[in-house]
């Protein structure tokens, strides 16, 4: 039931812009400049990489299912871009939006560090918990040496002690889940693994709670993001466990961090490419994700306001965010990377591209 | 008391202090008195009788470092989480995929380590062999053993240079080991490792405590039927073997609701984070039943799985022994049934060419590193880019593994027709595997005597439990196999509960 509502959401945000392609990449949280700009574009970011576990097979015979149930139709030739039906939008409509989308998912400051916090996490505990009962080894469900060596240096920092360790963690995660939906603190703890208590996969978790298998997916996503939240905001209340987040604070990708960072020592697009020996168009990826988390400084420098104003107003006239179209429009006046710096600039703004509607 | 009933008396001490075990089993007791004489020694000795033994006690009764070179990180990690359950806490390892911290550290406390495990491309490593060189090597241990030879099935080219390295080390006592090896790999293993003079101990293959049923059936449905049938009286836990992902999903899932049976799946296919909590659930008996695919099973070490089926069956006779292999380690009664039908006889042989790299992919690969737009640096990256390509993992290994071989003027192209060679050599020995196989499934005489006789071994006795085609008294067995109360049903934890289990603290608040 929520899987369904999900993509039908998902697949009005996306217009029949993109392939059902775009969807399952945002789902996964493909690390492509397109699929980190796409959930910018069409205002979908909080999915992005909720639904980390997805395969493929399971998600074509989801789209297969909606298709049958005529709850979509495609666009295309090719069967690969969707729109709702007048009976899609119905479901869509009567399902609450508060189950849609729980309040945590849109926390999405943290989301480059999701995937490395949740294993340190899993490991931390697991570990935690073989400790505080007098085990000495056990089996890792979490093998990434930089995650060990991070838990490893966290545990042995000595504060807290060894047998303070079980009290401390369990007592802040006491506190933590005591902060959420008690169904997205089920969710995430069941997932856990400890000594003779083994963390319940995704579909087992599915299996026993009669919700599908990506509900359980984005009730724990929201979960783990209040939490990652809350160590961000008040490191003092979790003085132990917020420590699994130190480092990097910033929505940025690790690469595009690394651009930004050489842009301001006054380097233009052409010297970072070949300081990083990097494509030109890897660099402009960046400059676009820049935009969209609202840090490119030097957007002036690659898009003139009129420039912006005139792509703007043929993306408007089209009603499109696709890139080939526009382009066709303007011509040689204005690059790929104009169109993409614009739309992008133009999509966290606020200001939105009149929606297609093609019923 | 002559030095070997002192050596004798020593070891059982070992054996009972710190393994808790009363006796040894059989070839333990020979293989460890050669070892603690200083003799090379070849060993073979089935899965599941007790291989690590034989190095672990003279571990603790010479003086120095047991050097232990392992090709699976898995089965490394499986080992050494053993024997730290044991208590043993100067036992590392050492890998490719460690941090490098972690490796600096093993490196610098060499000297204290009763145990180290190692991957073969770690020896190559300058700086590694320059640490071992300072410390006494107590022994050599060179586990797998086949994958020296090329005869073997898991040829692995970084084992050619093991002797070479021994030597280098000062040439310790070596103790090859391997579950099989017919006669053509012994004579490579002995010769490519340079052994003097070493006592063989070859121990049969046969596992007598475990009963083999073959049944043949017309078609998949009633194949499928048979099980079920066999699966409403079985003893669990059990593990069933599938060709295919597919296969393990639907098992599982039907058993569940036809059986009510505690079930889960396992493949390739899955998160290895999924995967790791599977395996551990299977390891505290809270699945009774196990569908996977032959990704499933590497140094794990349940003593009481007591039901193997195939409802596929393997590629050899090797897979098979290790596969069965894995009932009834702690010498009780077990059983493995295998199902076949015709129309299975099609998958093996697809398995065989996944294997090995295509001749285009061949021919494109080496043309790559040629040119540079791919390159050996970063064996991971390596692999998962042509797996993300398509390419098999065994079939990304090979590449990986005889483009490393490459000698200095030589452009990696050139190694083309040799590889072509090796490929043609591999593929003709499992296609002989195979047929291997299928004869086995068509015998009409004794399963055992079949199987013994490729190891070519003599059936010495026959055990009361053996074969289909010794008629077994299949509901006398049945009351032979200990059994097992079911698990209780999957459910939900509050994450109170939850959080309780986990750190052993009582459920209400904290504060």
């Amino acid at each position: 039931m929520y899987q369904d509502v999900l993509l039908l959401y998902l697949i009005q945000k996306f217009c029949g812009e993109r392939t059902c392609s775009g969807i399952y990449h945002l789902l996964k949280g493909k690390k492509s400049s397109q699929s980190v700009q796409d959930s910018y574009l069409f205002h979908v970011a909080p999915f992005f990489h909720s639904c980390s576990e997805l395969s493929r097979s399971y998600f074509d015979t989801r789209i297969g299912h909606l298709q049958r149930a005529q709850l979509i139709r495609s666009i295309d030739a090719n069967c690969t871009r969707f729109v709702l039906t007048e009976n899609g939008v119905k479901q869509l409509d009567v399902f609450p939006k508060s189950r849609l989308i729980p309040d945590g998912l849109q926390i999405i400051d943290q989301i480059n560090e999701e995937g490395r916090f949740w294993l340190k996490l899993q490991l931390l505990v697991q570990t935690v918990s073989a400790l505080c009962q007098g085990q000495s080894t056990f089996l890792p469900v979490v093998r990434q040496p930089e995650i060990s060596e991070h838990v490893r240096k966290l545990i042995l920092s000595g504060l807290p002690t060894r047998d303070q360790l079980g009290r401390i963690v369990f007592n802040e995660l006491y506190q933590l889940f005591l902060t959420m939906p008690d169904g997205e603190a089920n969710s995430l703890s069941a997932l856990l693994s400890g000594w003779k208590a083994s963390g319940l996969t995704l579909d087992q978790m599915a299996e026993v709670s009669g919700k599908d298998t990506l509900e359980c997916s984005i009730l724990f996503k929201s979960a783990l993001r209040r939490m990652m939240h809350l160590f961000v905001e008040s490191p003092d209340q979790f003085p132990f466990l917020s420590r699994l987040l130190i480092g990097r604070q910033s929505s940025l990708s690790k690469t595009a961090e690394t651009t930004r960072k050489l842009l301001q020592t006054g380097l233009t697009l052409h010297d970072i490419a070949n300081e990083r020996h990097l494509a030109v168009s890897t660099i402009e990826d960046h400059l676009v994700e820049l935009t969209l988390k609202k840090v490119n400084h030097w957007l002036p420098d690659y898009l003139s306001a009129a420039c912006e104003q005139r792509i703007m107003n043929v993306a408007g006239l089209l009603k499109t965010r696709q890139l080939k179209p526009i382009k066709n429009h303007l011509g040689e006046h204005v690059s790929y990377f104009q169109i993409r710096l614009a739309l992008a600039k133009n999509a966290v703004s606020g200001r939105k591209v009149v929606r297609t509607n093609e019923q | 008391m002559n030095s070997n009933q002192r050596f004798l008396k020593q070891a059982q001490t070992i054996l009972k202090k710190q393994f808790g075990h009363e006796q040894f089993r059989p070839g333990q007791e020979e293989i460890i008195l050669n070892v603690l004489n200083g003799k090379d020694v070849f060993a073979m000795m089935p899965t599941g009788s007790g291989k690590s033994l034989c190095y672990q006690i003279p571990g603790y009764l010479l003086q120095g470092t047991v050097l232990i070179i392992s090709p699976l990180l898995s089965l490394m990690e499986d080992q050494v989480h053993a024997l730290r359950l044991t208590g043993e806490k100067n036992v590392r390892t050492l890998n490719g995929l460690m941090h490098p911290l972690e490796r600096s550290r093993v490196l610098r406390n060499l000297r204290s380590l009763r145990f180290l495990y190692l991957s073969p491309e770690m020896l190559r490593a300058p700086a590694v062999m320059k640490a071992l060189s300072k410390i006494t090597i107590a022994l050599f241990v060179v586990d797998e053993a086949h994958c020296v030879s090329q005869w073997g099935h898991d040829f692995r080219p970084d084992y050619m240079h093991l002797a070479d390295i021994r030597a280098q080390l000062g040439q310790p006592p070596c103790l090859a080991v391997t579950a099989t090896a017919d006669e053509h790999v012994r004579h490579d293993v002995v010769r490519s490792l340079n052994l003097t003079h070493p006592a063989q101990i070859i121990m049969s293959v046969d596992r007598k405590n475990i009963a083999i049923i073959v049944q043949k059936t017309a078609n998949q449905e009633e194949k499928t039927e048979r099980l079920f049938h066999l699966l409403e009286k079985a003893p669990y836990p059990g593990i069933i073997y599938c060709a295919s992902r597919d296969w393990t999903e639907r098992l599982a899932e039907q058993a569940k609701q036809k059986l009510g049976l505690r079930t889960a799946f396992y493949h390739g296919g899955m998160a290895s984070i999924d995967r790791r909590k599977i395996q551990n659930q299977f390891l505290d008996n809270q699945i009774d039943l196990l569908c996977c695919t032959n990704a499933f099973g590497m140094g794990i070490n349940k003593p009481d799985i007591r039901l193997i089926v195939h409802f596929h069956f393997p590629s050899s006779m090797n897979a098979y022994l290790q596969e069965i292999g894995r009932a009834s380690r702690d010498g009780k009664q077990g059983l493995a049934v295998l199902f076949y039908t015709k129309s299975d006889e099609q998958l093996p042989e697809g398995f065989i060419d996944g294997n090995f790299p295509s001749d285009e992919t061949l021919r494109r690969v080496l043309l790559q590193l040629d040119q540079g737009t791919r390159s050996l640096a970063d064996k991971n990256e390596f692999m998962n880019v042509l797996m993300e390509e398509g390419v098999s993992e065994t079939a990304a290994r090979f590449l990986f593994e005889h483009a490393s071989e490459k000698p200095m003027q030589q452009t990696y192209s050139s190694l083309l027709d040799p590889c072509r060679m090796r490929i043609k050599e591999r593929v003709a020995v499992q296609v002989n595997d195979l047929s291997i196989m299928k004869n086995y499934l068509e015998t009409s005489s004794c399963r055992r005597r079949f199987y013994l006789q490729v190891y070519h071994e003599k059936l010495q006795e026959k055990p009361a439990y053996c074969c289909d085609r010794c008629r077994i008294p299949l509901s006398e067995l049945m009351q032979k196999i200990p059994k097992k109360k079911r698990t209780e049903p999957l459910r939900l934890m509050d994450w109170k509960q939850k959080l309780a289990a986990l750190f052993q603290e009582s459920e209400r608040s904290p504060l």
